[in-house]
């Protein structure tokens, strides 16, 4: 786009260095449907026919049923609260008139300096006196505070595309500001909504720092954890090692295939606009 | 007309207005105060306190800061890895994602799809991805000794990870090909945000692709590397998880950080006050460098767009 000749060398070198970025990921997903057997005899090959039984193996050895069905859980808590909270602070933010907006916003941002592997002590103490250790919303919390702050302000930066006359207009008509949340900013802010769930889910679905140190009993895992678990254990059985991580990264791996625009104009909107 | 009795009951209306309009930022308020600020102040409580599992004993005041600085040989070293782990960070990590991203924008066809590929490192899981370049830097069965046998070296028994020489920046080089895409795609965003008569200009003053490159584009592309640079050092001060997949800290701690550091001694050898005392210099570190940062790339940063 530069507006210079073009030169065909570049796609070229773009090509080989597509392929190597993509084969650690074609590689574990093609491993994770081979026998050890074969992986240790030929490491790189992708072989074929898929050994469909490494999937079920891992999946009930690794007690991923129920590892999936924690990590989903904590997930849809996680989303749904951040979304509810960082909406209706972002029109707060830029939409309506809070005393000392500017004062607000900044502390809104202050916790983007301030990562949880900062604050895990006090928060595991915190946690154990409230006894939401091993518990599903208290890691879901910690998600939570993690991720409302850049969710908030990327959100304030669609609501403020929208246009304030609208919202005057609506309110002269009588319109209180719940309606105005509801009828205007939500539906008009959708894009940007989608995004920040489409971000907030896939940072919360790889989260292991929080869940390493607030859940120790195995039938809370995340499957992050179980993962982690897993990986040591059968280190030596790599086809269900890979089978492990190819259901682990799946699911992210097909939410940005499907979302892949608004993942990442939410994340460069979140980024270019300071 | 506005008569004075209208305008001190329109003052008064817009203060409790104003009231209503905070209540919907009040529940993030709310879960920030409970949940980052107390345990912050919390935090700096433990860090002055001796303790006994979680609780505190005595009242230490800067005696944990003290050993950290000056008699904790593996915090020194944890310190020293988190930082020239970050520099190299920000250095290769900004430079490989502006490269990829002048070479995409410039490709005909396939912008979106080179995009999509280098971008979807970023979105596997940390675990998954320490896992798989796990079995990568496996002597015998991984990459390096299975690409270095073919051209005819000794390497079989070469495991990056396992030598104290190499494994820091056998991570680093993981990290890079899991972060590089997120860069290239803001760089991307911002380089497809530039007008074309740019270009045009200095095509007409006969400047060579390098020169447009070095006089138009990285100028123009300040305000993106400064928030590059800025998000790249705070998300990699905090480096935990990769590193703990992959190695641990070792071996013998030369692939240590802070947050490895800190987990380790608070939830391993459970000294709660010491280990918050090395979280909240991490902080200070954290802080120090946003600081520096962003009065020194910042005012370049704003030169740029106004």
């Amino acid at each position: 786009m530069s507006g210079l000749p073009r030169v065909r060398w570049a796609t070229v070198f773009l090509g080989a260095l597509a392929v190597i970025w993509l084969y650690p990921v074609v590689w574990t997903l093609t491993n994770a449907v081979r026998s050890s057997a074969d992986i240790d005899r030929a490491p790189w090959d992708l072989s074929w026919p898929p050994a469909i039984g490494n999937i079920g193996e891992a999946w009930s050895r690794g007690q991923l049923a129920a590892a999936l069905a924690n990590s989903a859980s904590v997930t849809v808590m996680t989303v749904f609260a951040v979304l509810a909270l960082s909406v209706c602070g972002a029109y707060s933010l830029t939409r309506l008139r809070p005393p000392g907006r500017a004062v607000l916003f900044l502390i809104v941002l202050a916790p983007l300096m301030i990562p949880t592997e900062v604050l895990v002590v006090p928060l595991f103490s915190i946690f154990r006196t409230l006894g939401l250790i091993n518990s599903l919303p208290g890691l879901a919390l910690t998600n939570v505070v993690a991720n409302v702050s850049f969710a908030t302000v990327i959100l304030a930066g669609y609501f403020r595309t929208i246009p304030r006359e609208v919202i005057d207009a609506a309110r002269v008509d009588g319109a209180g500001r719940v309606d105005v949340l509801l009828r205007i900013v939500i539906p008009l802010g959708r894009p940007g909504i989608g995004a920040v769930a489409v971000l907030v889910s896939v940072s919360t679905w790889n989260d292991f720092g929080a869940s390493l140190v607030l859940i120790q009993k195995p039938d809370a895992f995340t499957v992050q954890l179980a993962l982690s678990r897993f990986s040591t254990f059968y280190s030596t059985d790599r086809g269900l090692t890979f089978a492990g991580m190819a259901i682990a990264i799946l699911p992210p791996l097909v939410l940005f295939i499907v979302l892949h625009r608004s993942f990442i104009q939410g994340l460069t909107a979140g980024a270019i606009r300071r | 007309m506005i008569t004075p009795g209208t305008a001190v009951a329109f003052v008064r209306r817009s203060r409790r207005e104003g009231a209503i309009d905070l209540l919907f930022l009040a529940p993030t308020l709310a879960i920030l105060g409970c949940f980052l600020a107390y345990p912050l102040v919390y935090g700096i409580v433990l860090s002055l306190h001796d303790t006994k599992g979680f609780d505190l004993t005595n009242f230490v005041g800067l005696g944990n800061y003290a050993h950290a600085i000056l008699g904790d040989a593996v915090f020194h070293r944890a310190l020293l890895n988190t930082v020239l782990f970050t520099g190299a960070a920000v250095v290769l990590q900004t430079g490989l994602g502006l490269f990829l991203a002048v070479l995409v924008a410039d490709v005909k066809r396939g912008t979106t799809f080179f995009r999509f590929v280098f971008f979807v490192p970023f979105v596997l899981a940390s675990v998954a991805v320490g896992a798989v370049w796990k079995f990568l830097y496996a002597p015998y069965f991984g990459i390096v000794p299975t690409v270095g046998s073919a051209l005819g070296f000794d390497t079989l028994t070469v495991a990056p990870l396992a030598d104290p020489h190499t494994a820091l920046w056998a991570i680093m080089v993981a990290f890079l090909w899991r972060f590089a895409g997120f860069n290239m795609v803001v760089y991307l965003a911002a380089i497809q945000g530039l007008s074309p008569e740019y270009y045009e200009y200095a095509r007409l003053e006969g400047a060579s692709r390098f020169q447009a490159f070095r006089h138009v584009t990285w100028p123009l592309l300040w305000p993106a590397t400064f928030t590059l640079v800025l998000l790249t050092t705070l998300g990699t001060l905090r480096i935990f998880d990769m590193v703990w997949i992959m190695t641990e800290g070792g071996p013998s701690h030369a692939t240590e950080t802070v947050a490895t550091d800190i987990y380790q001694t608070a939830f391993r050898f459970l000294q709660v006050g010491y280990a918050q005392a090395m979280a909240m210099i991490l902080l200070l570190v954290i802080l120090g460098f946003a600081v520096v940062e962003y009065r020194f790339l910042d005012r370049r940063a704003e030169a740029v767009s106004s």
